[in-house]
């Protein structure tokens, strides 16, 4: 029956009737797309098919020599010795930052020549008290100048940036001065990073110490922390730095035995320096 | 064996669905999986999904994977090696863009239950659509106090997910990719925007306001660690984990009160 809508054979007609159209498309096609449906010829062209496993090759192929290159610089399996960690040692280790005095065994434990996992001994030195100390180091300090009414966030920046620095200059300080002392000592770069970052424990009970009790308290538990730190990287680099003998107790008389010790009181000496450099500026 | 015929031309692609990390997921598995459904995306019996050498991302599938398989069958039930074969046969929307709001839903409630022990293959599937929505709705909620700080939320949110990434490649045995770690700590943020719709209503400074925030922060942070211990199978470093989401949203405490 004519009437005004859909004539196929209308030169002009009100709307296309496409329901044959659809009929024809719809279940016979299973390789290449129709036309009607852009959106699906995108997907079902060979080039841009090609084109896309191409990209994800280049992207994978990518990602793969960074990850080569970075690990020549950051060697990421030794660095994953140091966070092997469990609550238990955190805990332990942390007393022991603050109050060194009952520890008796101070060696490092070996497996075979390598050293043991710092989740099974609380002696080895680990990267994960550093790393989270530093970070909330930054943030207390915030919190601080915060109380004081001298907060910006660009003040953590640059906080966090001239806190690394010293890091940095401390770390190149102490290797340099192992190599002018012909050392001979496993400690490594790392080892290093660890023993310095572990001062930022010291710094972050001063400070919150300095926020809760003002002035006094701030004096008081730095000069406790200052100490417990002087004494925990005394006992510990002993035994890396001095000879065998000398680190046994025993007083061993010669030139290098004694340039060695005062080379670790100095390290030991600098940590307390440090320690006030970067927090009396935060209490007032 | 009759049904054989219908699961091999699913089954050929062997590199692809041992990584389960894309969005889509459209990957079956290997074995016959008891969970799969008809359209089968959300698989949950993915052990191998943190594969990878320590400290190394899995490899991100390439999407059209599948795509290529010659089948010589029209099988109606297989909707993601058809693209082009009709308007009828295409998966539906929201299927194919990877939002799966019973998902959604199941992982809000394991936020918001903190005691409820975790299932660990829940992050599986990298969603980022709940994330977003409920970092603009924390957005929103500080907008009500009249603080414009979308900027600050979006920099120190991919700050913090950059930051657990590194360490939780490090401190796990498995890796974890990036997208896995954005997820969970995206979805552990909605007890903040409860934290900062307070914050409309009455002045967070007080002390009542200072045991708010600082049961809030432990609430966020202990389901994020929940979640990941789960995930990561990381014995005994829950409060390890904690300890940087509780600065990630002590920040994020920061911004509601001040």
């Amino acid at each position: 029956m004519r009437g005004p809508s859909g004539d196929p054979s209308d030169p002009s007609p009100l709307f296309d009737d496409t329901s044959s159209e659809v009929n024809n498309h719809g279940h016979g096609d299973v390789g290449k797309g129709p036309d009607a449906y852009p959106g699906q010829a995108f997907l079902s062209d060979p080039m841009s098919n090609l084109a896309m496993a191409y990209g994800s090759s280049l992207a994978s192929h990518g990602k793969e020599m960074m990850d080569k290159n970075l690990d020549r610089f950051i060697p990421i399996s030794k660095l994953k010795y140091y966070f092997a960690v469990d609550t238990v040692y955190v805990g332990k280790k942390l007393g022991l930052l603050v109050f060194p005095y009952m520890h008796e065994n101070w060696e490092v434990s070996y497996q075979q020549d390598t050293p043991v996992a710092p989740r099974f001994d609380i002696n080895a030195p680990d990267l994960y008290i550093p790393m989270m100390g530093f970070i909330t180091y930054v943030l207390v300090a915030g919190l601080a100048l915060g109380t004081q009414n001298r907060f910006s966030p660009e003040i953590l920046g640059i906080q966090a940036s001239s806190a690394l620095v010293w890091l940095i200059i401390e770390v190149l300080t102490v290797l340099l001065s192992l190599y002018l002392v012909t050392v001979n000592t496993d400690l490594t770069t790392i080892d290093l990073v660890a023993f310095s970052g572990y001062k930022y424990v010291g710094m972050i009970v001063g400070v919150v110490a300095g926020l809760l009790f003002g002035r006094t308290g701030y004096y008081l538990s730095l000069l406790w922390c200052c100490v417990s730190i002087f004494v925990f990287t005394i006992r510990t680099l002993r035994l890396k730095i001095l000879s065998e003998a000398a680190a046994e107790g025993r007083l061993v008389r010669g030139a290098k035995n004694q340039l060695r010790m005062y080379l670790t009181m100095a390290i030991a000496a600098a940590q307390p320096v440090f320690m006030y450099w970067l927090t009396f500026h935060l209490v007032r | 064996m009759a049904g054989f015929d219908n699961f091999n031309t699913d089954f050929y692609q062997s590199s692809y669905s041992v990584d389960d990390q894309n969005q889509a997921g459209y990957g079956y598995s290997n074995t016959e999986d008891p969970y799969s459904k008809p359209y089968g995306q959300y698989d949950y019996s993915q052990p191998m999904g943190y594969t990878g050498a320590p400290g190394m991302v899995p490899p991100q599938q390439p999407y059209t994977g599948q795509i290529f398989q010659p089948t010589p069958a029209f099988t109606p039930a297989s909707p993601q090696s058809m693209y082009s074969s009709g308007f009828e046969d295409e998966p539906p929307l929201l299927e194919e863009l990877g939002i799966n709001f019973d998902h959604i839903w199941q992982k809000t409630l394991t936020v918001l239950h903190p005691l409820k022990v975790a299932d660990g293959s829940i992050m599986n599937e990298t969603d980022l659509a709940g994330p977003m929505v409920f970092c603009l709705a924390f957005g929103a909620t500080l907008l009500l106090t009249g603080k414009i700080q979308f900027g600050y939320v979006y920099g120190i949110s991919a700050i913090g997910c950059l930051g657990m990434y590194c360490l939780l490649n490090l401190m796990s045995m498995t890796g974890v990719s990036f997208g896995c770690v954005a997820s969970v700590l995206g979805y552990c943020l909605l007890p903040m925007i409860i934290l900062s719709s307070f914050g409309v209503l009455f002045s967070l400074q007080g002390m009542m306001g200072i045991i708010i925030t600082a049961s809030i922060i432990g609430w966020c942070s202990f389901s994020a660690s929940k979640i990941f211990i789960s995930a990561l199978a990381m014995d005994g470093q829950q409060l390890l984990v904690a300890y940087p989401c509780a600065l990630l949203y002590g920040v994020f405490a920061l911004i509601s009160v001040f």
